[in-house]
């Protein structure tokens, strides 16, 4: 089913702003080419696409079109397939079928250099601006057309000008860029794409991280690189921002094309109802709850003034044992720095814990440990856990020492004490002396948790993402695991950005958003389309910028 | 590649089994040490038959005798450099310098008995080579620089301390002619040597130090994470490494009758290298002294048949390097981006 | 994903000028020391100083750009003989061409193992370690595990003679062209950035668009070729070319890139502070044998230095600190102190 929009005619879906469409400028033909083309021609084609990682389908039958000038939305859950949209084009990945036409041709590209060469630029939240070098030398770093010498003269008067038209006008050139703010090194990038003349500009979540006055620039800047004929591909989660700046605005639900739309026949409730589907508008969604609510011994454990690094506001919470709370925020919000704070894991964090009464010192992870919090990382396989050696030394890794009598450890102790955690987390005993690495994604993460927790003396249970790269199952169980601890009397918080996983599993539901609290309100009480525009916009009505 | 899409397509479960062996993560590096410890088994096999055909006199009880004692003092050397390695410090290079050190101290506490004497030096090569786990586990320093620092650093305490002569045994031989005396054929170091590596790997697989010197050498951050104590069980390594170099310091004095820093001769790279053809993973990790033991006996079973072919010097440094090139690169390549 | 953080670089003004004001330092107190102690200076020393510079100041430089692209060439005095030995057996007839093949010969090494660094993805330190034995080994082998005697007395008496007012000589002139040509392909290139790119953020680098595959191999080849170019010049002086497993040149050279404001995380560092860098340890050098210490004492202090240096150049050292020290706190306030909100 090809989803481009309403009848699209000659007159549709046509910048807002009324430009003409100039002829993109491209490297290879010579300058003050033949006249303007023909404005009907997109300069990118998407035709149903679609691609699987195993059983998983990513994206399926998905087609856009995108035309020089326009500025195109791609917006959806994570999982809705965004990603995997992007990386088929940037040539990262290889679509199970369907193509990609650019300028009509077919486009098939094999890696950072092949893209740059086509004319392909990649904007994403990791940066890819050198901090060690000036803003002049990233600006010229690795342009596949620059020969050996650097003509400084000339590079300082391009520089200058590509600087200009996203808004770095007062920049000095010979900036070092680890002076820069994380909005100027976006602006950075995009003049960079700028220079080499890109045809086709994407952005992936480029303003998660940015301040008010920063996403300005960015939009501005995007708009300048639109008008000069570019096409733009503005991937977000942030609705507020792809109404205000995008063109025509193309939703991805489950790895399907929900709609495609030009903005002007969009609205925000419009948009929310295209991202979670008709199921969202009803408060306390459209599945019993999972588990009756304990009434919670209230004051077990309490934030006072907390504020952990990056947070704009301080954090005030009043938590009960057998609690479970869901910190609702997207990539960026603040909601990890919180956790991780409350995990012992930064020195920085400033305000009051306490648990059961008794202070809890932030900036300890061994502090932390023993006073029984336990904070399970996102990164499982970067800081989480061994993977090369076995599921049971993974298990036994944080309570070697109680395992062990006088320094010595026995293995039939490792043994006993893996298989006692493994049955806990429900991982498969068999698998104990395999190493970790051969696990599932969700079989790791149960044993990055079973490792970490201790039914007797963990009080706080802090979960970063806990079912990030886990599959229906996995989740499931994981999810049976959380509640299990939390009956047991531990209290539990944990962050994600699935509405469906927050509804499941917390009976306490707070909404972050850049870096500070938003709402908190018990499950039942949750409306799905309001904690959207919670999460990415900061409320139904927009935020207005302090 | 994951269990539940296995779980979701059976028929082809067999073929996504062989290949997450074969493409998987872990799957290239088990592979690479395997066929590592395949290749140095067939170099091993490799010198053997050569040396057997070629020369006269190699493969003979003899021979045999004399490769296990030239293992001796290296061996135990090596043991030491294993710690340092698995914790993920890739190597000490100043572990000769401290075998030299803990010489000289000890042929000069001599006169204070053997005991106290060996004891001494021993300590000392621990704390020395213990103060640079320090550097490198609690401050981060990369691993490499402390020691050639603290190599040159030792260096120099040790020529001002004796004005670079050659220190002789302040006791009589008759004390520690014990040390000396072959013990049913085979040179004493050769049995000091069994009881360091056997207590040595007793340690790695039996104590909760062995344990968490495996997990940080896997990976440091998740042991941090985990709250393992990264900065001590480092410096423990160190000063594991430097009482092993200490023990071979002691053996080695004995047998010279006398010690200078000339003593520590090759050392650091003979351990180096036993280590590395013996396949201990050089980022940390994985590993064994059972491994370095027979990385050990292969350099050593190659240096004997070399010098028994009369190789020059130069000879024997330009095979021994060629062959830690190749095992390093087969053992530790490794598949996907090499960032930083 | 992870918020974007700054990596701390060298290009503050501080830390850009601390190479020039620790030899500003070490100058200063060249000349005050030797007078407070009735010792006195001459022409001949600061020839000495230009002369330790002649022999080390290409190796600096080739382990300072390795370390500035983010890796670490342990095999540099292995390099710098094999150049001497290839140079001293090859440049009897023509000195330059012997100078050629060294270099050459250094240059074939350093792609050898920059090729396994790449391709095969090991550790540099490593790869580097193999490297300096094979290499070494080689020597000995060339050199028939003695010297080799270079019959050309008059070219090293060329390469040697004291010019301008008996202070610096030939070798040492060629040594200081070596810097200038290298600063200049640092800074009128595009390599230049490249090189410090690759070394601070290899990701950035290569989605950037750099081949940085191909840039390390370069690297490696230039840092070779710069080593054996010191040891050949070293062997025509000397008139003969030895080899050694000493390890003592690397200890300079590392200590003197350091100093120079190069770092080991990769990234950071200019040739014009690496020769800062190289001078200061000359100078270091020349007046610890002018005040006769004793022959200890130059180990003594490089290598304490060394170690100084490292760890005043260690990652997040005041983080590292506060991690020590706040067990102490952490303790004291679970036995019930009050806990006041600005604790920290």
């Amino acid at each position: 089913m090809h989803l481009l929009g309403d009848g699209l005619g000659p007159g549709d879906g046509a910048p807002p702003e009324a430009q003409p469409i100039r002829e993109p400028l491209h490297p290879r033909l010579p300058e003050g080419g033949p006249a303007a083309a023909n404005a009907r021609t997109a300069l990118l084609r998407v035709e149903h696409l679609a691609k699987r990682f195993g059983a998983i389908v990513a994206i399926d039958d998905v087609s856009l079109e995108l035309r020089a000038g326009e500025i195109h939305g791609l917006c959806g859950h994570n999982g809705a397939g965004k990603s995997t949209l992007v990386r088929v084009l940037m040539g990262l990945v290889q679509p199970d079928s369907g193509g990609v036409l650019l300028d009509g041709r077919p486009l098939s590209l094999r890696g950072a250099r092949d893209a740059q060469a086509h004319g392909l630029a990649f904007v994403d939240q990791e940066l890819s601006v050198v901090p060690a070098l000036t803003v002049e030398e990233n600006l010229f770093l690795g342009d596949t057309r620059a020969g050996l010498v650097r003509r400084r003269s000339s590079q300082r008067r391009l520089a200058g000008s590509a600087l200009e038209r996203v808004g770095l006008g007062g920049l000095a050139p010979t900036r070092a860029v680890e002076a820069l703010s994380v909005g100027e090194r976006q602006l950075l990038e995009i003049a960079r794409a700028l220079h080499r003349q890109a045809r086709l500009l994407i952005l992936d979540e480029p303003t998660a991280t940015l301040t008010q006055v920063e996403i300005d620039k960015v939009f501005a800047a995007v708009r300048e690189v639109a008008a000069s004929g570019f096409g733009v591909i503005f991937v977000s989660h942030r609705l507020g921002e792809v109404l205000d700046l995008c063109h025509r605005v193309t939703v991805l639900r489950d790895g399907r094309v929900a709609g495609s739309h030009s903005v002007s026949d969009l609205d925000r409730d419009r948009l929310v109802e295209l991202l979670v589907g008709e199921a969202g508008s009803e408060p306390g969604a459209a599945r019993p709850p999972a588990r009756r609510r304990r009434p919670a011994a209230a004051g077990t454990v309490s934030l006072r003034a907390v504020v952990p690094p990056g947070w704009s506001a301080p954090c005030d919470l009043e938590l009960g044992a057998g609690e479970v709370v869901g910190l609702a925020g997207q990539v960026g919000s603040g909601a990890s720095e919180l956790l991780r704070a409350l995990g012992g894991l930064s020195p920085k964090a400033r305000g009051e814990v306490s648990l059961d009464g008794r202070t809890l010192p932030l900036g300890s992870v061994r502090a932390a440990i023993r006073a029984g919090v336990v904070y399970i990382s996102n990164d499982r396989k970067g800081e989480g856990l061994f993977l090369g050696r076995s599921v049971a030394e993974n298990l036994v890794a944080s309570r070697l020492s109680s395992i062990s009598r006088g320094g010595a450890l026995p293995p039939r102790a490792v043994r006993g004490a893996a298989g006692r955690l493994a049955s806990r987390v429900a991982v498969d005993p068999r698998r104990l002396s395999q190493p970790a690495a051969t696990l599932s994604g969700g079989n790791q993460q149960k044993v990055f948790i079973g490792r970490a927790v201790d039914r007797e003396r963990t009080r706080l249970l802090l979960l970063d993402e806990p079912t990030r790269g886990v599959d229906v199952s996995g989740r499931t169980e994981i999810h049976a695991l959380v509640r299990l601890f939390a009956d047991g009397g531990a209290t539990v918080v944990f962050s994600s950005t699935d509405l469906e996983e927050l509804l499941d599993l917390a009976d306490l539901v707070v909404t972050v958003f850049e870096q500070r609290i938003v709402s908190k309100r018990p499950r039942e009480a949750v409306v799905p389309s309001t904690l959207l525009a919670e999460m990415t916009m900061g409320g139904p009505e927009p935020v207005v910028a302090p | 590649m994951t269990e539940s899409d296995a779980a979701a397509e059976p028929l082809s479960l067999h073929r996504r089994a062989v290949a997450a062996a074969v493409t998987g993560w872990l799957g290239a590096h088990r592979t690479a040490v395997a066929a590592g410890t395949w290749a140095a088994l067939a170099a091993l096999v490799a010198v053997l038959a050569y040396g057997a055909v070629s020369t006269d006199g190699f493969l003979t009880v003899a021979n045999g005798k004399a490769i296990l004692a030239s293992v001796g003092v290296v061996g135990i050397v090596a043991v030491g450099m294993t710690f340092v390695m698995l914790g993920g410090n890739l190597f000490s290079l100043s572990l000769g310098t401290t075998l030299a050190v803990s010489a000289i101290a000890f042929l000069d506490f001599l006169h204070l008995g053997v005991a106290a004497a060996a004891v001494l030096a021993a300590a000392i090569g621990a704390a020395v080579s213990g103060a640079q786990g320090v550097a490198v586990g609690a401050f981060g320093v990369n691993p490499i620089v402390v020691t050639i620092g603290a190599g040159a650093l030792q260096e120099g305490v040790v020529v001002k301390l004796t004005g670079g002569r050659t220190i002789v045994p302040s006791a009589p031989l008759s004390s520690y002619r014990f040390l000396v005396t072959p013990l049913l054929g085979l040179p004493f170091p050769v049995y000091v040597l069994a009881g360091v590596a056997l207590s040595a790997e007793l340690v790695l697989r039996y104590t909760t130090f062995g344990r968490e010197l495996y997990l940080v050498g896997e990976n440091r951050r998740a042991a941090r994470a985990a709250g393992l104590r990264v900065a001590g069980v480092t410096t423990a390594a160190f000063a594991v490494a430097g009482l092993c170099a200490g023990v071979a310091g002691i053996l080695s004095g004995s047998y010279n009758q006398g010690a200078s820093l000339t003593l520590s001769g090759t050392y650091t790279y003979d351990a180096i290298s036993a280590a590395i053809v013996g396949g201990n993973a050089i980022t940390g990790g994985r590993g064994s002294v059972g491994r370095t033991l027979f990385g050990a006996i292969v350099m050593a079973t190659l240096s004997d048949l070399m010098l028994l072919r009369h190789y020059g010097t130069g000879a024997q440094i330009l095979v021994k390097g060629v062959i830690v090139l190749v095992f390093v690169s087969l053992l530790n390549a490794r598949r996907g981006g090499s960032d930083g | 994903m992870r918020r974007p953080t700054g990596r701390r670089s060298g290009r503050s003004p501080v830390r850009h000028g601390l190479p020039f004001l620790t030899l500003a330092l070490m100058v200063a107190a060249f000349v005050i020391v030797p007078a407070a102690s009735d010792r006195s200076i001459s022409h001949a020393n600061l020839y000495d100083i230009s002369q330790q510079v002649a022999s080390l100041g290409t190796l600096v430089l080739a382990l300072g750009l390795t370390m500035i692209a983010g890796e670490f060439d342990l095999s540099v005095p292995a390099t710098y003989q094999l150049g001497s030995m290839v140079a001293v057996t090859t440049g009897v007839g023509s000195p330059a061409a012997g100078v050629v093949a060294g270099v050459a010969a250094g240059a074939a090494a350093g792609v050898v193992q920059g090729l396994v660094v790449t391709r095969l993805r090991v550790n540099s330190m490593c790869v580097t370690l193999g490297g300096y034995l094979g290499i070494v080994g080689l020597v000995f082998v060339v050199g028939h595990s003695s010297g080799v005697g270079y019959p050309r007395f008059d070219v090293g008496a060329r390469l040697e003679q004291p010019l301008v007012e008996g202070v610096i000589s030939l070798r040492s002139l060629v040594v200081i062209g070596c810097f200038l040509a290298v600063a200049a392909v640092f800074t009128l290139t595009r390599l230049g950035p490249e090189v410090r790119a690759t070394g601070s953020d290899r990701r950035a680098a290569r989605v950037a668009g750099i081949e940085v595959e191909r840039l390390l191999v370069g690297v490696f080849a230039a840092s070779g070729a710069l080593a054996a170019l010191g040891g050949a010049l070293q062997g025509y002086a000397l008139a003969v070319a030895t080899p050694s497993t000493a390890t003592d040149s690397l200890i300079f050279a590392a200590t003197a890139a350091l100093l120079g404001g190069v770092s080991l995380r990769g990234g950071e560092g200019t040739v014009a502070g690496i020769a800062a860098g190289t001078l200061t340890l000359g100078v270091l050098a020349e007046l610890l044998a002018v005040m006769a210490f004793g022959d200890y004492i130059t180990s003594l202090v490089t290598g304490a230095l060394l170690v100084v240096v490292a760890l005043a150049g260690a990652p997040d050292l005041s983080d590292r600190l506060v991690e020590l020290l706040h067990p102490l706190r952490a303790s004291y306030r679970l036995r019930g102190r009050p806990v006041g909100a600005d604790d920290r």
